[in-house]
């Protein structure tokens, strides 16, 4: 027996799967059908009754998500009979709606606006007042519940049942007084709650971080990967580039790792990307005095430190939270070129690096651990265990420091406590892009790097496997370098002041 | 090219009586601009023409001069900051920075609303794009200040200014936040919309 | 026309309730020999005898159990005693008079599928008949017709009972069995259909009370005997609830294909003295109302009623007087459909809800005489969209009152 069945979907063949059902093998042969309550990653429910599509043969409209496709199978989507079910069915969806579109924060990217515009456009007949709900239910410290928006798809009761297996959530009452609700006064307070805003249709759920911040038809989206943890979640990030300005991330669909979620904490990667945490331009100590110079300058007398003090007296600090390209790109050039071979890891002094919570988050909070280990294994030319080394950099009293600093505030908490051991060294040259690093005393120069948002490349996860960084934004300071940058200029800078020399 | 021909009307050969039509019509025009011109002179008739700027002008409600936001019956602005006059606004000159109301009720509002004016085309697009008829544009025409500042009107200037008398409250219902889909305003709102603004 | 009491049997039969007095009258012997019949054997005879559930849709019984897979290991028998319909009573009639027929009945029928355990799920508002229920499970163990090794062979059934907590839809075969499972009673999305995934996930049949009582006098009288009553397709007998202003209200077992007007105009006495007939909705709240000329003609069975463009239900007959105001009806129908519908479907949800504000409208003198079409619309678009009957149940007599009765609707919309 074929593993595949073959049916007809709007006059056109489809072939997919056995067991698939007509909306999954419609996804796949890109017909729209439109829908609420069914999410690929959650099971079907069907009772948004929005999937109706016509089947030759059937008594009445099925829906496409709990029909299962099988062999000769003749379906349409574009009857006159399926266009009406969908009006209506939009129809009753609506009429108990608030439709407060212009103070929703999912105006713009809510299904039921979409909807209207694509299979609805009636009149209204709905003349009697609406049911009432309670507004702004505060149901966790990152959620907000709008009752009355609500649609009932139950993909909320669904992912707390199925993803996170606490079933928090559920519909009490029945009819149309039924409301999604927590038992009690409870709330929602695992690491997995934005999700729901989500998987949310419609703008019951909203994101209390993201509630009235911005509209979302003004947002830019790029995907990249996640930085807050060893897992590498495939993440949309949202910003305004016109204010060059970050709003929110979201998860992107990628079966392989994530599926179809991230966490919470992953969500709060992009706070330390905005103008107000960034380092805005390259800083030195010059006379005991902090000032700003060119990114030029600051290259240019490290270059010079490292000429003086020789590359033996020369350590590389490294944090695990840079693409592959930009070690390669770093080790090449400090170590292949300069000959430098004192390199040291930078991470959390105590971590339970294996720990998982079973979902999607690990206790290794680098984005490329693995991807580190890996290039320092190709310039030391053996395998180091993984841990924090800056004691061991430290006690080898080495006169210039290079120092690749953690990226992301929140998983690396340790950075400025870190920092003050570097004190005593003559010249240290921290390149991040963390404004807070601007505070610290005994650092002679400040690089600014670009965030993980704004760069290509790749980050190796956990298991090895490839995260791709895939679409940059402009940075959000001008100024902002990637390491890679930062290398090719400092080396650019090399060349001329020898080809100076020699003349 | 192809030329297409258009028969000409055939030559009047009575050209007198032709130009006698147009006498006749240009006498009766000069007798009308003469009559007026006289009995405005003897002061027979009301001058519409004013001596601006000694003697104030005042143009319709209509008009699409200087902006401004309507007043809920509790003296806030009606803004309930859904950005759509921004969106609108093709001179991109409204910011708006929205907040969390105490009231569940009104939920968002505008904890800052600017409209920079040097940039405003008043287009009256903002106006078109509200919802909840919260800003309009008003009567006032004449818009002179000293310093760049003074340019970019703030939420409090917007909603009341000396011209406003203490502000405008809307004509449309304070629970009718927003018109449903579908919902064509009827024939007595219509009006109503029509006759907004009393500056 | 001819036919047997089948479930009415002990009708006037003094203490009927008791085990003594059921197996003086041949009691458990249908379960005696059923027990020593093969699963097949039964299934076979049930299908000859034509037996269709009495619950409403009238499916075939027999080809329902055929439908348990023979490799499940573990298989559910539940009796849906959940009477909800508005008219009916004729469950409660059947535990009034003799409890233990269901319970031999479910013996069987829990052999034929395979079950070891079964549940009667009853509605909490059945105050006498759970303990009548009560009692008659506690004689049936202990004469040990419950149990293990019953009758000799190796066949067990243990039987427990439910009870409910009142809700309409838990009379829906899948929304009793999220009650039973502990769950709120939300009918499930089929397929998958229970007899292959149904309570707990394992394959489970269920059952109406009626269809159930009437399975140990086909085992003991055959098929053909139950053949011989009522028409070619819906043979056997059935209860029929009469409810409105007759002389004789109650529960008739009437074969199928009876006529209405018979057991209305005969049976039931007639119309109370000053009451002429309106309307008829001959099976229960849901089936649609059917006028006077409609049934004229008309038999009492599945086909003839649906094709009168009505159903037959569970057999409620509700009789309308000249004097019932259509429009109250109809309020009391929406009105109890939108406050009995689960919620889980939007179409029902927000489409009982609906009817019942427009017609609630009318009350408060906002209704215009095209609110009639409206909810003609909204039945449409209710009906057939949804995971169980409900929303049809709430929409087809929506439909046939607004339609039937249009100009009467309008008239009292108008006030007139």
């Amino acid at each position: 027996m074929a593993d595949t069945v073959t049916f007809t979907l709007n006059d056109k063949n489809v072939t997919v799967p056995k067991g698939w059902t007509v909306m999954q093998a419609a996804k796949q042969a890109q017909v729209d059908i439109p829908h609420f309550c069914w999410h690929p990653g959650l099971s079907v429910a069907g009772v948004c009754r929005f999937c109706m599509v016509h089947v030759q043969g059937a008594r009445k409209l099925e829906i496409a998500c709990n029909l299962q496709a099988t062999e000769g199978m003749i379906v349409r989507t574009d009857t006159p009979e399926v266009k009406e079910a969908h009006k209506w069915g939009l129809e009753f969806h609506l009429i108990n709606h608030p439709l407060d579109c212009p103070v929703c924060d999912q105006a713009g990217e809510c299904g039921l606006q979409d909807f209207y515009m694509q299979v609805g456009k009636y009149k209204s007949q709905m003349t009697r007042p609406k049911v009432l709900k309670p507004k702004a239910v505060d149901l966790g410290p990152r959620l907000i519940l709008d009752t009355e928006r609500c649609i009932l798809c139950s993909r909320c009761v669904r992912f707390e049942e199925e993803v996170t297996k606490t079933g928090a959530l559920g519909i009490f009452d029945r009819g149309d007084r039924a409301i999604i609700g927590t038992y009690g006064e409870e709330k929602i307070e695992h690491n997995y709650q934005e999700n729901l805003v989500d998987v949310c249709p419609v703008g019951a759920f909203t994101s209390k971080k993201f509630r009235f911040k911005q509209r979302v038809w003004f947002l830019q989206e790029k995907s990249s990967i996640c930085p807050g943890c060893s897992t590498g979640c495939k993440i949309k990030v949202h910003a305004r580039t016109d204010r060059r300005t970050y709003y929110r991330v979201k998860p992107e669909i990628d079966e392989t790792v994530n599926g179809f979620w991230m966490c919470d904490k992953g969500r709060d990667t992009i706070a330390h990307l905005n103008r107000e945490h960034r380092l805005p331009q390259s800083q030195m100590r010059i006379d005991g005095k902090k000032q700003t110079v060119p990114t030029a300058q600051a290259l240019e007398s490290l270059r010079r430190a490292i000429e003086t003090a020789g590359a033996e007296e020369t350590a590389l600090l490294v944090s695990a939270h840079y693409t592959v390209e930009e070690y390669e790109a770093f080790f090449h050039y400090f170590c292949d070129q300069l000959g430098v071979t004192k390199v040291y890891q930078w991470r959390a002094e105590t971590e339970d690096r294996d720990s998982f919570d079973g979902i999607l988050l690990r206790g290794d909070e680098n984005p490329n651990t693995a991807g580190l280990r890996a290039a320092m294994r190709r310039v030391k030319g053996r395998t180091v265990p993984i841990k924090n080394e800056i004691a061991t950099c430290v006690s080898k009293k080495p006169k210039v420091v290079v120092a690749l600093c953690p990226e992301v505030p929140f998983t690396s908490p340790w950075f400025q406590e870190d920092l003050k051991q570097l004190a005593g060294i003559s010249h240290v040259s921290l390149w991040t892009c963390r404004y807070e690093a601007t505070e610290v005393a005994g650092i002679t120069s400040w690089i600014p790097m670009k965030g993980f948002a704004e760069k290509t490349g790749h980050f190796l996860n956990y298991e090895g496997a490839k995260r791709e960084l895939q679409e940059a934004f402009p940075s959000a300071t001008a100024e902002a370098l990637s390491v890679v940058e930062a290398v090719q200029q400092m080396a650019a800078i090399a060349t001329i002041t020898t080809e100076t020399a020699t003349l | 090219m192809a030329i297409i021909r258009v028969p000409r009307p055939p030559r009047d050969a009575n050209v007198f009586a032709a130009a006698w039509g147009y006498l006749v019509t240009i006498c009766s025009g000069l007798k009308l601009t003469l009559t007026i011109f006289f009995r405005q002179l003897l002061k027979l008739e009301k001058t519409e023409t004013v001596e601006w700027p000694e003697q104030p002008a005042t143009y319709g409600e209509r008009f699409k001069g200087k902006h401004f936001l309507t007043l809920r019956d509790d003296g806030q602005v009606r803004c309930t900051a859904c950005f759509l006059c921004a969106t609108a606004c093709p001179a991109q000159c409204i910011h708006i920075e929205a907040g969390q109301h105490p009231s569940n009720e009104i939920e968002k509002f505008p904890v800052r609303f600017e409209i920079d004016i040097l940039r405003c085309v008043f287009c009256g697009y903002c106006e078109e794009a509200c919802p909840v008829d919260a800003i309009r544009l008003g009567p006032e025409y004449a818009i002179v200040d000293t310093s760049e500042k003074k340019w970019v009107y703030t939420k409090d200037y917007l909603a009341d200014r000396p011209a406003l008398q203490g502000g405008i409250h809307s004509i449309k219902p304070e629970n009718e936040k927003h018109t449903s889909i579908g919902h064509e305003p009827t024939a007595k709102e219509r009006k109503s919309q029509a006759h907004h603004g009393h500056v | 026309m001819e036919f047997t009491k089948i479930l009415t049997r002990f009708e006037n039969i003094p203490n009927s309730r008791a085990l003594a007095t059921y197996e003086k009258h041949g009691g458990y012997e249908a379960a005696k020999k059923a027990l020593t019949q093969t699963r097949e054997e039964i299934i076979t005879l049930v299908k000859d005898s034509g037996l269709r559930g009495r619950g409403g849709a009238g499916f075939p019984t027999g080809l329902k159990w055929s439908f348990v897979p023979k490799t499940a290991d573990t298989v559910y028998l539940l009796c849906n005693n959940d009477e909800g319909e508005p008219g009916t009573f004729k469950d409660r009639y059947i535990l009034e008079l003799s409890p233990h027929m269901l319970i031999e009945g479910m013996i069987i029928a829990a052999h034929a599928i395979g079950a070891k355990k079964a549940y009667i799920y009853t509605r909490c508002e059945f105050y006498d008949e759970i303990r009548w229920m009560n009692e008659a499970i506690a004689e049936a163990y202990q004469a040990g017709y419950l149990g293990k090794n019953l009758f000799g062979t190796n066949v067990q059934v243990d039987l427990d009972h439910y009870i409910g907590a009142g809700a309409y839809i838990c009379g829906e075969e899948t929304g009793l069995i999220s009650s039973l499972e502990g769950k709120k009673g939300q009918p499930k999305l089929k397929p998958p259909f229970p007899a292959i995934s149904g309570y707990l996930g394992k394959p489970t049949i269920v059952n109406n009370t009626e269809t159930l009582a009437a399975v140990p006098w086909i085992i003991t009288h055959g098929a053909a005997a139950h053949r011989a009553m009522g028409t070619e397709k819906s043979p056997g007998t059935k209860l029929f609830c009469v409810s409105g202003p007759v002389k004789k209200p109650g529960v008739f077992e009437r074969p199928l294909g009876y006529p209405l007007k018979k057991l209305i105009f005969e049976d039931a006495g007639g119309m109370l003295d000053g009451k002429q007939l309106k309307a008829v909705i001959p099976g229960g709240a849901s089936a649609p109302v059917l006028l006077p000329a409609e049934i004229e003609t008309l038999t009492l069975d599945y086909e003839a009623i649906a094709a009168a463009g009505s159903m037959l239900g569970s057999g409620a007959v509700m009789v309308i007087p000249h004097d019932q105001p259509m429009m109250e009806l109809l309020r009391i129908l929406v009105n109890f459909f939108h406050h009995e519908s689960c919620g889980q479907c939007t179409p029902c949800r927000e489409g009982t809800g609906w009817l019942a504000s427009v017609v609630q409208g009318v009350e408060e003198k906002t209704a215009t005489p095209e609110d009639v079409e409206k909810l003609y619309q909204i039945a449409v678009h209710m009906e057939g969209r949804t995971i169980c009957a409900l929303s049809d149940a709430a929409a087809m007599p929506t439909k046939a009152i607004t339609r039937k009765f249009a100009d009467e609707l309008k008239r009292s919309i108008r006030g007139i």
